[in-house]
Parts: C-alpha cells; structure tokens; sequence
C-alpha cells in the first residue's frame, strides 16, 4: 500500500480527538459498555463522530473541522452532551483523565472490529495495556512541505502540550509520581517516538515506502509517533495529550496549538534542523514526569527554564496570532491552568481530600460530565 | 466419684450443631472439588449437599427444627438483601424510566400469568392470588451470590440487581395484601384486613430510614477504616434484622430498604469486602447448606405437572416482559434475553413467604405451599446455572479465566 496523497486543507483549520472513559457507577472501575453507548447515542442526531476505541471500556469522539475556539467549545460541549445523556440512561459514567487509576489491564475486553482483533492478536497485552485515554488535535496545513514543516517546528513545542494536559498520575491503583503516566504505555510500542527528519513530501513517500518494503508497516496508522502526518485530511496531528478532565481545556489546549502553528507558519522564519531532537526526549520526560515544573532545555540557546517559564514566554508570543483567530479566550483558559495546575495537580488534590481513588474517579467523572 | 462424672455417656448425645458443622465442611470440601474440576457454581454444590443429606434425600444428618436455623438464614439473607439494596441505584430510575417500566410489566405479567394459570386449576382466588405474589420475587440471594462470585459487570448484570430488588419489594408488599385478603375470607373484621400491610410497610421504611441514617453517622466517624466498619455493619445488620422480626416487621423490606437508602444518600456504593468478610462469608454458605437440608420435594409427588407448568409460565412472563420493552429501554435482544434468564431464579424470599404463609393458614402448607417448595428447590439449584450462563451470554464475565 503506498502513501495517499497529500489532500488540501484550510491552513490552521482543527479538529479535536477525545478518548473518552466508561465507567461503573457501582464502584467506578472501567466497565466493558462501549457497545451499549454506541447503541444509545445512534438513535439521534449528534454533531461530530462518536466512535469504538481498542478496548470495549473506551470510545472517542471527533469533532468536525473547526475554525475558532468558540464553535469548538460549543461543539464538544454538544458531543460531551450527547455521550454523558447516554451514558446516565445506561449507568455508565464518563470521564476525561489520560489513564484510569485502578482498573486492571488483563480484565479489559477488546473490541470486537478487525483492526483491534489485529492489533490485539500482534501486540498482546500491549494492547489491552493500551487502555489510556489521548486527546489528538489535527491542525490544517496549505500543502505536504509545509505540513512537515510545521511537525518538526511543533516537535520542539511537545513538552508544554504533555504539561498542559497531564492528567495520568494514578496507575493500578498507586500514584507513579508523572505527570503524564500513560505517555509510558505509548514508549512501549516499537514505532513510537518522533518522525524522521525528512523535510520535503517526496523525501518522506521515499522513507515511507522502504518501510513498507521492509514489512514493518502497511500504513500511516502503523506508526505511534508523537506528531504524524495524515495525508488523507491534510493535516498534521498531535497525538501526546492526556484527555483532559474538561472539554473546555481540551478546546483550549487545541486551540494553543493553533495559535503556536500561525505563529511558526507566519512569524518564526527559521528552518528546523536535526539538532532541535537532541533534548527532544530529555524534555519529554521532564513534561511526563515533572509536568509544569519539568525542566525544558532550548535546541537552540540551551537555556534551561521550567517549562511553565517557557510557556508563559510562548503565551507572550502568540498574543497576536490568537487574536487573529479569536483564540484570546482559549489562552486565558491556558493560562489559569499555569496558576491553578493542570489535570494531575487537580487529581493529586481530590485525593489528599477523599482517600480513595474510587471517590476521585466519581467526582472526575462528574466534572466531565459537567453534573 | 463415679465413672459417669468425667467420661461421656454412650451412646453420645450430641447437639445438632455437631451434625451442621461437619455439612459445613463436606459441602464446602464438595463445592471446591466441582468448582475445580466441573466449572460449576459454588452454590450448587453447597444447596445439592444440604439437600442430599438431608431429610429430603438420604436422611444422614437429623432433623433439625426451622427455628434453630431461622436465626442463620436470616442474618445471612440480611447481609445479601443489604449488599444488594446498597449495590443499586435509584436515580437510574429517572434517568431511564423505561427500566422502572420494564420492572413493573415483569412483576404484572409474572403474577397475572401464575395467577390465571391456578384458576385455570380450579385453586380459589385468594389462595392463587396468595401463591402468584410470592413467584414475582427473584432470588437476591443466587443473584448477589453469582454476581460476586463471577466479577459480573455491564448492562445485564446492573438491571438484574436493581430488577431483583424491585421485585421482592413488590412480592412482600403485595403478598401481606393477599394475606389480608386471605383473613377477610376467614372472617377478621375489616380493621384487621388493612391495618396489617401498613403497619409493615410503614414501620419497615421507618426502620430502615434510621438505619440508613445511623449508617452514616457511623461511617462518617469511621469512614477511613473500611474494614473495621464492616464490622460495626455487620452487627447493625443482626441488630436491624432481630429488630423487624420482634416488632413483626419484614426483614426482607428493612434490610432491603435500608441498603438502597444507604446507596441513594452517598451516592456511591460502599467498597465493602464480599458480605461483610468472611464471618458473613460463612453465615451466606451456611444459609444455602440450610436452605438444602430445608428443600421438600414432597410437592412433586401429587403436582407434577402444575410445578413444570408454573415454573415454564413464570419464566415466559419475565423473558417476554422485558423482551417486550427491551430496545426503548436500551439493550439489545441478547442482553433481553439473558436478563429475562437470569430473573428466574427463586430461592430464600419465596421460602419465607411460603412459611410464612403457611404459619397463618395450615391448608396452604399441605397444599399449594408444597407445590410452591418443589418450585422453590428445582429453580434454586437450577438458578445459580440459569444466573451464570445468562451473565456469560451477555458478555459480561471476565474473559480470562483465573484458576
């Protein structure tokens, strides 16, 4: 199978991808009711998609293709809507969070759909192990080079997406001390990690196709990498983002993005180059670890800061960009978020206050559900 | 000093608690053994054992009197009526009416089916009437049994509980109505017909209603201690259940009652070892031996073939109910038919509305009260398999089996 070709998009057009948990409301564990929601939410209307995930306790919901933070806010509100009016008709709670904290990955079920019974019977355990919940944002690009462009530009920027969103502390019922744990699950998968530093389309649809000749992959969707290109809807897609616990920070941490692509779009004129990943994992692992107060090294001037620091910089830089694109309000949201902490911060405190991972995930889920 | 002042008399006179605690360890020993090697539930072997040494089968242990027993199967039952009160939730009921619906149609088309299926039988309207209520009931106890012993969860599992709570609160209710009208037939005033089921029904919520509020007082002391307050619980149990008996209250209904009040105040079920641990464990394992060594099958003998026809319409009126108002209220046909199976079982509740009714009237006991037991023993041992096949058919046990 050789690669699509690159379709043509709005330039800085988005669209949002949420996994989403289900829920017990007998004891909160994840329970196995993906079929029963997918039933439920066919019988109406609904803005976006609502979809199957790899495990039978998971779906996702993808927004349609967005130009402002409003309209996306509005429409994920409508999709969170949808899911959650199902979800109270079934029992079943939902919620945000990257990973679930005590559910047991050899009790998970998978999905009965040929791709997952694929992946199930290559990866194994890795598989029912892949029970964690991403937000992956696709952001509009003119054209294939410009496309690659703004992925290796963007790459530099991935520790500020991990901070903003971490919200995966708690794993098999213990606190790992990351921020983002469930971004582990993903280093476990061979083609994970970054894209190779190829810069112009047909460089890229050459190493493409030596990997298909080799036989380690048959597709785009084979490779797990933290931004990857997806020729089919001209865009690039960010994939390291825990689901928030709210649609809101999802919509704005989407349209962070946005704003930071017009910037390197418009603005920042310098070429990327294939020293930029020299700190690229040292700078990962501070964001999963450490979140906000991680330590982020620049590729270029080796000044260390928090990446809180870096943040705060960015958020100074992009100010035109956003209100070019009437994203003000979204980096506000951004903003509270470096005061008051992100996700895992928000955890860590309910659970000083309950004691009990099974109360944080009933109020987890009802901050999600928006009750 | 004589030889009788320190050594036993022959022939040795023993308590009848010597011959129930050597059941104990054979029906346990036996359950283990067809767990192991056969796949089959625990309870099975635990009832089949009571039952084979029993009076109703070879007669190896003596008879002991119901009242010596009353005390076990009443707390025990106490403990699997809570557990279930307090695993299900009520505001699902609003949020989804249609299960509240099929709730009603199934306990309606159970009674009206029984029912007419006794007159068809030439049995008086009262005493079918009597008979019908206590076949709307499910077994709480093979239902939170199985549930806990097969790590069910989903759809199918969630509506069996909150449909097996429904129902018993309709069978006790309506079966002191039947009762009263079973008394209006032998002649006590009018007084005497209504005042019975409410007082039961008011003085069982009120019951129930301060142990729900004890509870949490307690538990907000003790919250943190989880274990130490399944202790307290347990004995609030004992005490909520001697209680309804001496005030001639239904056990059933304040326990009951008391579990889902609990469950609707916080929101959230309780995370509370298996009945209590394993004290309750024992008093559970002890009720279903005690439940076999109670089984008559004497009923089959002179009606055979009106047990195979209640027990075969019984089943039809529960599947085709919720069959019927299965795709409005969320499920698909699999899922229908799988909860309608798994209603079937009867076991404790019914046992204790037939002796019940039978203490008030003598002719029920000798005649359709018999009929009702051989039901109550065949869909008993045949429940916890009707239970677990319908929970592995809706996909709703864990796939991978732990050994």
């Amino acid at each position: 199978m050789s690669l699509m070709p690159f379709a043509s998009s709005r330039p800085l057009s988005m669209g949002v991808e949420l996994e989403l948990q289900l829920l017990s409301c007998h004891d909160y564990n994840l329970v196995s009711s993906a079929p029963d929601i997918l039933r439920q939410v066919a019988k109406s209307a609904h803005p976006g998609e609502i979809k199957p995930e790899m495990t039978r306790s998971m779906i996702e919901i993808n927004t349609s293709v967005r130009h402002e933070y409003a309209e996306l806010v509005e429409e994920l509100r409508a999709l969170r809507d949808v899911v959650s009016a199902a979800g109270r008709f079934l029992n079943v709670a939902i919620a945000g969070g990257g990973t679930h904290p005590f559910q047991h990955w050899s009790e998970q079920k998978i999905f009965d759909a040929p791709r997952f019974n694929y992946l199930s019977e290559l990866y194994g355990y890795l598989a029912k192990q892949f029970t964690i919940f991403g937000q992956h944002v696709h952001i509009g690009c003119p054209g294939p080079d410009e496309a690659l462009h703004l992925m290796h530009m963007l790459s530099r920027y991935i520790p500020h997406f991990i901070a903003l969103s971490a919200s995966s502390p708690y794993v098999q019922g213990h606190d790992t001390g990351f921020s983002s744990a469930r971004l582990n699950s993903v280093f476990s998968f061979p083609l994970s990690g970054r894209a190779p530093f190829v810069l112009r389309w047909d460089d890229f649809e050459r190493y493409f196709g030596k990997m298909t000749t080799t036989g380690v992959i048959e597709s785009m969707k084979d490779f797990y990498w933290d931004i990857r290109p997806k020729p089919e809807f001209g865009t690039i897609e960010v994939r390291v983002c825990d689901t928030p616990l709210t649609v809101e920070i999802a919509a704005a941490i989407a349209c962070y993005i946005q704003s930071m692509s017009r910037y390197i779009m418009v603005e920042q004129r310098t070429p990327p180059e294939e020293d930029d990943y020299l700190v690229y994992t040292f700078n990962r692992f501070q964001a999963c670890r450490f979140g906000l107060d991680g330590v982020f090294i620049d590729p270029r001037t080796h000044v260390q800061r928090t990446i809180r620091d870096d943040i705060n910089d960015m958020l100074a830089r992009v100010a035109d960009h956003a209100r070019e694109l009437q994203a003000v309000e979204a980096l506000e949201r951004i903003r509270e978020i470096l005061i008051t902490g992100n996700g895992t911060s928000w955890l860590r405190r309910t659970y000083a206050r309950e004691h009990n991972l099974g109360d944080v995930m009933q109020l987890q889920a009802e901050l999600w559900m928006g009750n | 000093m004589t030889w009788s002042d320190y050594l036993p008399f022959w022939p040795f006179v023993v308590s009848p608690a010597l011959w129930l605690a050597l059941t104990l360890v054979i029906a346990v020993l036996v359950s283990e053994t067809m767990v192991r090697y056969l796949r089959l539930p625990r309870i099975v072997g635990y009832i089949g054992i009571g039952l084979l040494l029993g009076p109703g089968g070879l007669s190896l242990i003596p008879h002991v009197p119901a009242a010596e027993w009353r005390l076990v199967v009443d707390l025990a039952l106490g403990i699997l009526l809570f557990e279930l009160g307090s695993r299900v939730n009520l505001r699902w009921l609003k949020a989804n009416p249609w299960i509240a619906g099929t709730s009603l149609l199934e306990a309606l088309a159970t009674f009206a089916a029984v029912f007419s299926l006794l007159t068809w039988f030439d049995v008086p309207g009262v005493a079918a009437a009597v008979t019908a209520t206590i076949t709307i009931a499910t077994s709480p106890a093979i239902i939170v049994r199985m549930v806990t012993e097969s790590r069910a969860q989903g759809q199918v599992t969630d509506r069996l509980l909150l449909m097996t709570a429904l129902n018993c609160i309709y069978a006790v209710t309506f079966h002191k109505l039947a009762v009263a009208g079973m008394h209006g037939e032998t002649g006590a005033g009018f007084i005497h017909t209504v005042l019975p089921p409410l007082y039961l029904l008011g003085g069982s919520a009120l019951l129930a209603w301060l142990f729900g509020i004890t509870f949490e007082r307690i538990h907000h002391h003790l919250g943190q201690h989880e274990e130490t307050f399944s202790f307290v619980l347990f004995g609030m149990i004992a005490f909520a259940t001697i209680m309804a008996a001496t005030l001639k209250l239904s056990p059933v209904l304040v326990l009951l009652a008391a579990g889902l009040i609990t469950r609707f105040r916080r929101r959230r079920a309780p995370t509370f070892p298996p009945h209590f641990g394993s004290a309750g464990a024992v008093l559970v394992v002890l009720m279903f031996i005690a439940n076999g060594l109670a089984a008559d099958l004497a009923g089959l003998r002179d009606s055979f073939l009106l047990v195979l026809l209640v027990i075969t319409v019984r089943g039809i009126a529960k599947i085709l109910a919720v069959l019927a108002l299965a795709n409005y209220s969320g499920i698909g046909v699999r899922q229908a038919l799988a909860l309608g199976v798994g209603l079937m079982p009867m076991s404790s509740v019914a046992l204790l509305l037939t002796l019940d009714t039978g203490t008030f009237f003598p002719g029920f006991a000798s005649g359709l009260g018999l009929m009702l037991m051989s039901c109550i023993v065949i869909l008993e041992l045949a429940g916890p398999f009707l239970v677990q096949g319908a929970l592995h058919k809706a996909g709703e046990t864990p796939e991978v089996k732990r050994t």
